[in-house]
């Protein structure tokens, strides 16, 4: 019997109310709720020391002395690491693009304020830091490079000394004959906009224990780490050691969103743990080394956009340039936030045509690594506003423009120029639900009353695609080989017919083991709560990526339900022979293996695995006896990228329109959100009640990202925002209250038609909040292009179209 | 070279519980309880006073932990997360965080937690702005807030129903 995993909610072999698809309480709360469950600086292991680190107060520097004497002297230090233990004993990075890997502590040069030039473990953490500060370091201060556009110049300090020029990448991709495009299209509009970096900021920051065995020569680290297996991959790499000598146990962590960065510190407590003889070693990394050096920063973008626009409102073509700062060595993945707007490049819409000018640029800044969306939030913030910029000035209404550019219901699955296919939507749907949950006419009525009496009040229109579940394959632009991700599962059912399911990933917060535990149920006629999620190490758990890129929803539910299946097809054997039929007769419905066509002929789950536990000699030899079984899901029918980096990719397409109004104080230049509204389509909801919770949570970031959160840094490229005093992060007060509405249109390629939806909103929000300002402020004439639109940038605006009568530089 | 900090004793209740410690004097209370009690339900987001997540009760009122010295905890009573689920039994705050979805990696939860306590201890029925003001000392990156405000206004009508 072949396995094939349910499609749809009505597979599913129950018939009772199904626990898929209905929110609930989630299995993991009590012990997050209580403090039972141990995050990485709970755990302590015996014998551990404390790792601190010491880091370059320079952006550029050549580092001429590193004196560690006084350090290693001290009571309670044991060992104290350089870059010439570094340089000995690991290999540069490879998470940046070819040749601008760099090792994690600095050997003859610093590169970035906060770069590692030595390390400290010792008894405790308070002795450790003690220690950093009698460790002498000399330096020659170097001329810093701090914006890309200087960078990109041949007289401009080179970041690296061994790299000719400060562009990591320099190419243009063409997607049809967007020249023709442009040049028969009677409306062609052009805007440059600029991100500013900001980044992920979970609550807990990067942690681990690393334990180098000197006599095994393997390595063992638990640590708060987003993706086990790549991160023990990485290790491996930088430490020359074969991927089977190294092991990573994930303790479940307050977060990630993609930041949660600390190998350049888990690769230092390595060395640390080396050099004291195998003691295992603890570093956490504080907030101010989190803001500073840490996974913190990602998008510091400056964007050149064209759009092409037929005399009928139709969107032709579209041109992006883009200058990408990655910081000084592009390390943390930072290259693949440019590759992914590939997978959703035109957006919601039919734009035939497409143009991507990518330069990715070194300056002395931290290196950009991954956040929430990665890429594409910025991509749709510019797009977004273009589309605005056409409608405003054809004299169209913004969401009927957007309407009649949105690819039809009909035309799924749809391949977009970039290659990406995306599987499915309704995307008129998605808009009218939208519409009528704000009323979009009364919200447009009062605008007119309140602009008559002369407030900035405005509504934003902003549609985006979030690309779920992740393929390497859609980074291949950016040196990312291969196609495929696997998620496995192993669903085990003991001898009392109870089952527990083991898997590689740790919890983050979406709630995935709730899920896990709402498949098995249905599945096996269970109470979630009966299931129990256990978790593996790398070296024990069945391959696994674990969360990122949208996918884990999607995909454990492949692994669990193909688990589910498999143990079903044994099953149906072993009552095959119990009741002496063959397996094509026996039948799962409600946790009981059933003859058709005999009512009565039935045995239970348990029953079944008893038998198969117990009196596997009842049994022909060639039926496994273990009531267990693993899946290893990957999605179907990715493709390897073009040339031009088409690929079939992200194998799910969600979707998203949101209205906001918002108004603004011309006294102050604040903005604020009075109502937010937001429909989507993510396909199935196999949990309703995350899915929200998620989507809740990515509209405040992004509301973050589009009004609060910034990394400033000097002309020096020395950083001006390293506590949440000057990062600013949203609270209550910044969180709107949020309306939404769901439109479902299943998946047609996934278990159960569910769609990634994890990074949501925060593809969407950024741009509806500034569509909303733009449209505050389009009756002065004036505009916002730049993120976040903090007070200051708002005020300068409204002061400048008042003629900058105001403004403190107006007489210099 | 021998740093040897002098040490100092304190006495304290801990959830009820009495204890006597030699400490550093530096230590701070954050990293008192988490490494010399191993009640690590307290967690630490910022270590500089922003975040809130690593609130305590001292004495009844709501405390950053990582801004307060052990040494200053001397002769107080200290509430922490651990101390909110009695017999085997969660406070209704935790009840009203787990249906409200009020949590999600449920690491900053503890500090609001406390806080949120400490106001309804003080006042049961608390105005929307009220429980703002309290809500808006805190930092969560998962929930988008809305989630834990309706966790509080749930755990107002548990504890007003329970109230005899
Ligand atoms: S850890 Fe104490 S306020 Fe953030
Ligand atoms: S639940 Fe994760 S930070 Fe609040």
């Amino acid at each position: 019997m072949a396995i094939e995993i349910p499609k749809s909610l009505a597979e599913l072999p129950t018939t009772k109310p199904r626990f898929v698809g209905r929110g609930m309480r989630r299995v993991e709360d009590a012990a997050l709720l209580t403090g039972r469950v141990q995050f990485i600086d709970d755990l302590v292991l015996p014998r551990m020391l404390h790792a601190a680190i010491l880091r370059s107060p320079l952006a550029h520097g050549r580092i001429t002395n590193v004196d560690t004497s006084r350090a290693e002297a001290l009571d309670g230090v044991v060992a104290v690491v350089t870059g010439e233990d570094a340089r000995r004993w690991s290999y540069p990075a490879q998470s940046s693009p070819d040749g601008w890997g760099v090792h994690c502590i600095a050997g003859d040069k610093v590169h970035y304020v906060g770069e590692p030039v030595a390390a400290v473990a010792a008894s405790n953490r308070r002795v450790a830091e003690d220690a950093l500060e009698l460790i002498e370091v000399e330096y020659d201060a170097l001329e810093p490079v701090a914006d890309p556009f200087e960078a990109m110049k041949s007289d401009s300090p080179r970041v690296l000394d061994a790299q000719e020029s400060n562009v990591m990448m320099d190419r243009t991709f063409t997607w049809g004959d967007v020249d023709a495009a442009f040049s028969q299209a009677p409306h062609v509009f052009r805007e440059k906009f600029r991100w500013n970096r900001l980044g992920a900021n979970p609550t807990e920051t990067f942690g681990c224990i690393s334990q180098w065995d000197p006599m095994a020569l393997d390595l063992t680290i638990h640590g708060s780490i987003q993706s086990p297996g790549m991160f023990g991959l990485g290790r491996a790499a930088s430490f020359g050691l074969p991927s089977n000598k190294v092991n990573i146990i994930s303790q479940p962590h307050g977060g990630s969103f993609g930041g949660k960065g600390g190998t350049r510190g888990c690769d230092i407590s390595c060395l640390l743990s080396r050099k004291a003889a195998g003691r295992p070693v603890k570093w956490i990394e504080d907030r101010g080394e989190y803001l500073l050096s840490g996974g913190s920063q990602a998008w510091d973008r400056h964007y050149d956009v064209s759009l092409a626009v037929d005399a009928s409102g139709i969107v032709t073509g579209l041109k992006v340039i883009l200058v990408d700062d990655l910081g000084a060595t592009g390390e943390g993945y930072g290259a693949i936030s440019a590759a992914k707007p590939l997978a959703a490049f035109t957006g919601p819409y039919t734009i035939p045509v497409a143009q991507y000018d990518l330069k990715l640029v070194a300056t002395n800044k931290l290196p950009c690594g991954p956040y929430r969306g990665m890429g594409p939030p910025p991509h749709f913030f510019v797009l977004e506003q273009m589309m605005d910029i056409a409608a405003r000035t054809l004299g169209e209404d913004p969401a009927e423009f957007r309407r009649k550019n949105f690819i039809p219901a009909d035309q799924f699955p749809y391949t977009i120029p970039s290659g990406n296919e995306y599987d499915s939507g309704n995307y008129d749907e998605v808009l009218n639900q939208v519409l009528a949950l704000a009323d979009y006419e009364a919200l447009r009525a009062d605008q007119v009353r309140a602009r008559a009496e002369g407030r900035l009040v405005g509504i934003g229109v902003a549609s985006a695609i979030e690309p779920g579940v992740f393929d390497w394959n859609a980074y291949a632009i950016v040196g990312m080989p291969g196609t495929g991700v696997p998620e496995g599962a192993t669903v085990s059912i003991d001898v009392l017919g109870l089952a527990t399911v083991r898997v590689g990933f740790s919890l983050e917060g979406q709630g995935q083991y709730t899920l896990v535990s709402q498949l098995v149920a249905d599945y096996f006629g269970y109470e979630p709560e009966a299931v129990r999620v256990v978790q593996l190490d790398t070296q024990s758990a069945p391959p696994s990526f674990g969360p990122g890129g949208s996918r884990l929803g999607v995909a454990i539910t492949g692994a669990v339900l193909g688990a589910c299946e498999r143990i079903r097809e044994k099953m149906s054997r072993v009552v095959a022979v119990l009741m002496q039929t063959e397996p094509e007769n026996i039948e799962l419905m409600d946790g009981k293996f059933l003859l058709k066509g005999a009512p009565g002929a039935e045995m239970t789950v348990a029953e079944v695995a008893g038998t198969m536990l117990a009196r596997s000699d009842l049994l022909p030899p060639e039926i496994d006896p273990r009531p267990e079984a693993t899946h290893v899901w990957t999605a179907p029918g990715r493709t390897p990228a073009d040339e031009e980096g088409r690929a079939k990719s992200y194998l799910t397409a969600a979707h998203a329109v949101h209205i906001v109004q918002v108004e603004i104080d011309r006294d102050t230049g604040m903005v604020e959100i009075q109502r937010y509204c937001l429909a989507d389509d993510c396909g199935t909801r196999l949990n309703p009640d995350t899915v929200e919770g998620q989507t809740e949570g990515s509209v405040v970031q992004g509301i973050g990202a589009a009004l609060l959160e910034e990394y400033v840094y000097d002309a020096d490229a020395q950083p001006l925002c390293t506590s949440f005093m000057d990062y600013l992060l949203p609270t209550v007060f910044d969180a709107p209250k949020i309306e939404m509405v769901a439109v479902e249109t299943p998946s047609p390629f996934t278990p159960l038609g569910a769609k990634g939806c994890g990074e949501g909103a925060m593809h969407t929000t950024p741009a509806a909040v500034m569509c909303a300002i733009n449209d505050a402020l389009a009756p002065l004439g004036t505009a916002a292009r730049e993120v976040p639109a903090s007070p200051n940038r708002i005020w300068k605006l409204l002061d400048d179209a008042r003629g900058g009568a105001e403004s403190p530089d107006a007489n210099s | 070279m021998t740093a040897s900090p002098p040490s100092l004793k304190i006495r304290l209740k801990v959830n009820g519980d009495s204890y006597e410690s030699e400490i550093d004097p530096r230590m701070n209370l954050a990293d008192y309880l988490r490494e010399e009690l191993a009640l690590t339900a307290t967690h630490v987001g910022c270590e500089h006073g922003v975040c809130g997540i690593c609130n305590v009760l001292v004495d009844g009122r709501t405390v950053r932990s990582c801004l307060m010295l052990a040494a200053q905890a001397d002769g107080r009573e200290i509430r922490t997360v651990e101390g909110l689920a009695e017999g085997g039994k969660l406070h209704p705050i935790q009840e009203a965080f787990i249906e409200e979805h009020g949590l999600q990696c449920g690491f900053c939860t503890g500090g609001f937690m406390m806080a949120i306590c400490e106001m309804l201890e003080r006042n049961p029925s608390p105005s929307e702005e009220e429980i703002k003001d309290v809500v808006g000392g805190q930092i969560c990156r998962c929930t988008g807030y809305n989630s834990i405000l309706r966790a509080v206004n749930s755990a107002v009508s548990k504890m007003s129903a329970s109230r005899p």
